[in-house]
């Protein structure tokens, strides 16, 4: 059973929509999708978590609409990453490793070095 | 902040293409369904089920859209104007609960609102001059087994003060007085202020014209120049500048104008015409007993109170070494000016202000039980919106807003309630507060309504919203179930808080009226009925030795004597309960004292009908008669008071005494030949201090007080007398006649103020109090209609059910009362100090106001227990 992403990591959530679009640009259904690929299912998003997230990063200029036709002749909402989602991304993921390998530490020291 | 700056417009553009967004948004997601469907029927579903499936998924549509709005911040503003216009909308469909909510809150702010103006015009706004906090009131102190009274100063010791601190920027010292305008027509009155130079720069005022008096010309023969203040300028000289150079006159000498000061310019608060300087003479400098200087100075910059005063002290204690003979047992505080003034009126008003916080929260509680009530009615579609997807804290926040609607409708009407009671307060307030006069609705208030207007939204909507919100959603919407016992526990027990309160009120207005009863009824030491008082003074300059002055008094006396409808008529300076006195030290012919053990006591100078006129009862021995005139044997009187106190074993006749250094008189001695009644002198709830009284005929005083016994109303001869007084000497000085009982009622203006204050507040606070009782037994009542007809059916009689009714609504009075009785003690200790006569537990006064309150609850519950009884059984089976 995949963790359902909560607000609580909500900025985890951001962080992993923006290094799918890092990749290429997508539709809604297709980040959640890839998302769950990706983590082999360990992440399940669903339309209540990542619209909303959408909207959020929309707001912050950190990713961009573009509206494409898809194959049953309707229009599709595509997202790419800005200048800025690109520099927030780099950002993310470096604060982000630190702190992994911070806990990482932690959590494997031995009762010496504590 | 790039960030924050696109936010914001990516939000303002969201709020003016709405539609459009909406569009995106409905696209995006059947989009999203689209293909999670495609993504299903991959995985070998049908159709039908694929989508079905992917809905499932996906959650409620319309709960998304709503999630995906609120994710931009311009969506809270949005469902605010949308609350508001709900709220108002509701408001409106419900005008008979608005215009009840309304009102009563709108009494308990305008009552907080026009308390908090009175204490912003008395204490908190800062004193007309510039860096006004800098300001510091200087005053010698006497201790007396540790009660440390302030006095005003002599002049040696506030030149050593002056001349010897560190701490003070500047220092003065000033006395106030009248003079007699005269020379243009009949003489007007002058309030004028006798001081040092430095008070131009201690208060940085300067004049607009001309120049401020200098440290020389205060000495004797340099002292006849005058400085103006703005409106005796307009006055007098029309506003002309070339007054600056001219002279008037003052108690018939001239005087050199040498400054106007701008019309902005008052001092003290309660304004002088004119500036003079004190023209001493080098005597003064022998005078360190002769405490009669009020002083203020400036701090440095820096320097605190604490450290003046430190600094004042090892001054002090200098002087007492040195001046072991005067100064012996005097100290010196200082005291920023701001707080000195108003160190007596605070705490009545800290007190009063919370009281009205009361009331304002009685009223809270009323609006909460009434929004409770109503929630009755709407909790079933507060239910219906709950199962639509509306979170808890969105119908917390529509809650509210409509109790914010509800106050601010309340707060702009108490806007107008506050303004007439402030309108009453300045008409009818004592005028011994100091900028009493100037409270308003000003910027300062308006701030505090709102803020007190936002407060109580919060309060009496949060218990209800809170509640609401907390539904069981599924519940209410299948059953038509009433919001259940808890609400109505939420609601007795507002009540009973109410009823508290009130309580609490109830007791501490009944305590402050008993007191203030007793005080009234006490006797002031004369009778003051149809007692006509005038103040009258000579200009010296006319009469050149006491017995000419004496004459004119003769005179006037039997002039005004002729008048018809005067009974008696005498003179006396100082006049009781007028707010001057005169204290001075003496000693007793035979017993030898150092002169710093000298004891002192009050100093009258009266005629000889003065004790017949005012009806002061003679005790012993004789009353001043005609011949006790100049040349003829010195005599004094005493009061029984002061007969006790220097001659306990009863033989005051016969002593001769002498009495101080300084003052008005020629000789100041007399033997004493009677014994009168005591007469309280600082006002009628002060004790009566110890008194002697000398002869006019032999004091040479030129200024007294005139006081006519009438047989009808008193009133009727102030014109007249006026005019007789004027006649004999055009430039004699007269006061505007005054009413004794006029004086006698004002000593005690403060403390009816203060009680018809806190009435005020009680009676508001019973009124509210028996609304909220009313209210919550006719909602129970209402609920209970199917029970009372049942019983009605199985034969309860009317009698039975009105019983029942009242005894539900007085058991909660009765609660209600008994915290409130344990809660009034808290109150009235606070108000100890303004109680006279009167115990803080009074049994009588806690008895009758409980009645009061439990006699309102019963008439209260009566009426819906009344409508209870006459319940048709068939009608509330058939419609219950």
């Amino acid at each position: 059973m995949g963790a359902k992403l909560s607000g609580v990591v909500q900025g985890t959530l951001d962080m992993l929509i923006l290094k799918t679009l890092a990749l290429q640009a997508m539709h809604g259904y297709g980040i959640g999708l890839r998302i769950e690929q990706i983590s082999r299912g360990v992440f399940q998003v669903n339309a209540g978590s990542l619209f909303p997230a959408f909207r959020r990063l929309e707001r912050e200029g950190l990713i961009e609409g573009d509206w494409r036709a898809t194959e049953h002749n309707r229009r599709a909402k595509y997202y790419e990453l800005t200048v800025e989602g690109r520099k927030k991304l780099k950002a993310e993921t470096r604060e982000w490793r630190t702190q992994i390998a911070a806990i990482a530490r932690i959590l494997e020291a031995t009762s010496g070095e504590l | 902040m790039i960030g924050v700056i696109k936010s914001l417009g990516n939000g303002v553009r969201a709020l003016f293409r709405k539609q459009e967004a909406e569009r995106e948004l409905d696209d995006e997601l059947r989009d999203y369904l689209e293909r999670a469907a495609e993504q299903n029927k991959r995985a070998g579903m049908s159709r039908e089920e694929a989508f079905r499936k992917a809905r499932l998924e996906m959650g409620s549509m319309e709960g998304l859209k709503l999630e995906v709005r609120e994710a931009g911040w311009e969506s809270t503003l949005e469902s605010f104007l949308q609350d508001v216009r709900f709220g108002a909308r509701m408001l409106r469909k419900n005008p008979s609960f608005t215009c009840v909510a309304v009102l009563a809150l709108a009494l308990g702010i305008g009552a907080n609102t026009a308390m908090f103006s009175v204490i912003e015009a008395v204490l908190l706004r800062p004193l007309p001059y510039s860096d006004a906090d800098k300001i510091v009131r200087v005053a010698s102190t006497w201790d007396r087994n540790g009660t440390v009274t302030s006095y005003t100063a002599s002049p040696p010791d506030f030149f050593d003060w002056r001349d010897q601190n560190r701490t003070f920027s500047s220092m003065f010292s000033y006395t106030t007085t009248e003079f007699a305008l005269t020379g243009q027509g009949e003489a007007k009155r002058v309030r004028a202020v006798m001081a040092t130079a430095e008070i131009f720069p201690t208060l940085q005022a300067e004049p607009m014209l001309g120049r401020g008096f200098v440290a020389e010309e205060n000495h004797q023969g340099a002292n006849h120049v005058v400085v103006l203040s703005h409106s005796l300028w307009q006055s007098a000289f029309a506003g002309a500048p070339d007054a600056i150079g001219k002279t008037i006159q003052l108690d018939s000498e001239p005087y050199t104008i040498i400054g106007v000061m701008p019309a902005t310019f008052r001092f003290p608060l309660t304004g002088s015409d004119a500036l003079l300087p004190f023209g001493w003479d080098d005597k003064v400098m022998t005078q360190r007993g002769a405490h009669y200087l009020s002083v203020l100075g400036r701090l440095k910059s820096g320097v605190t109170v604490a450290q003046a005063n430190a600094d004042l002290s090892a001054i002090m204690e200098q002087l007492r070494k040195l001046y072991p003979d005067k100064d012996e047992k005097w100290g010196v505080r200082a005291q920023l000016w701001s707080a000195a003034m108003v160190s007596e009126i605070r705490p009545a008003l800290l007190v009063l202000l919370g009281a009205v916080g009361l009331v304002t929260l009685i009223a809270c509680a009323n609006i909460s039980n009434l929004l409770l009530a109503r929630a009755t009615v709407r909790h079933r579609e507060l239910a219906m919106r709950r199962a639509l997807g509306a979170g808890r804290a969105r119908l917390v926040r529509q809650m509210l807003t409509e109790g914010l609607l509800l106050a601010l409708l309340a707060g702009s009407a108490s806007l107008l309630l506050a303004h007439w009671a402030l309108l009453a307060i300045v008409r009818f307030g004592p005028t011994d507060i100091p900028r009493l006069g100037s409270a308003g609705l000003n910027g300062a208030v308006l701030p505090f309504t709102m803020c007190v207007s936002v407060a109580c939204a919060m309060l009496f909507a949060a218990i209800p919203a809170l509640r609401l919100s907390a539904l069981d959603t599924a519940g209410v919407v299948r059953t038509s179930a009433s919001p259940g016992r808890d609400a109505g526990r939420w609601r007795a027990a507002l009540l009973i808080g109410e009823v508290a309160l009130s309580m609490m009120l109830l007791a501490g207005a009944g305590l402050l009226l008993r007191s203030f009863v007793q005080l009234t009824s006490l006797n002031p030491g004369f009778d003051s009925g149809n007692v006509l008082t005038m103040t009258l003074s000579v200009p010296d300059a006319h009469y050149k030795n006491s017995a000419a002055v004496q004459n004119y008094w003769d005179e006037t006396l039997t002039r005004l004597r002729a008048l018809p409808g005067v009974v008696s008529v005498a003179a006396v300076t100082p006049l009781p309960l007028s707010g001057d006195s005169f204290s001075s030290s003496l000693q007793i012919a035979g017993r030898s004292v150092a002169e710093k053990d000298e004891p002192s006591a009050e100093l009258r100078v009266a005629s000889a009908d003065y004790f017949t006129t005012m009806a002061i009862p003679l005790r012993k021995g004789r009353a001043f008669t005609e011949a006790d005139r100049l040349g003829s044997a010195r005599v004094a009187l005493i009061s029984e008071t002061a007969a006790r106190m220097f001659f306990p074993e009863g033989d005051a006749i016969g002593q001769k005494v002498k009495f101080g250094a300084r003052g008005g008189y020629e000789k100041n001695e007399g033997e004493i030949v009677g014994v009168v009644g005591d007469v309280r002198h600082f006002g009628v709830d002060a004790p009566a201090p110890a008194s002697f009284y000398l002869p006019l005929a032999q004091s040479g005083m030129d200024a007294v007080t005139i006081v006519m016994r009438t047989r009808g109303a008193a009133a009727a001869l102030v014109q007249p007398a006026h005019k007789m007084a004027q006649a004999l000497d055009r430039d004699a000085l007269v006061g505007e006649p005054l009413l004794m009982e006029t004086l006698v009622s004002d000593s005690l203006g403060q403390r009816r103020f203060y009680t018809m204050l806190l009435g005020g507040f009680a009676v508001l606070a019973l009124l509210l109090a028996a609304v909220g009782l009313y209210g919550v037994i006719s909602y129970s009542v209402a609920q209970r209609t199917q029970e009372v007809g049942i019983r009605v059916a199985l034969g309860a009689s009317g009698g039975q059910v009105v019983g029942m009714v009242m005894r539900q609504g007085l058991r909660l009075a009765g609660f209600g009362l008994t915290i409130g009785l344990a809660l009034s003690l808290l109150l009235t200790s606070m108000l100890k100090g303004l109680l006279v006569g009167v115990s803080v537990t009074d049994p009588a006064t806690l008895a009758i106001t409980a009645s009061v309150l439990l006699i309102v609850a019963l008439l209260a519950t009566y009426v819906p227990a009344r409508r209870a009884a006459r319940v048709d059984p068939l009608v509330a089976l058939r419609f219950g």
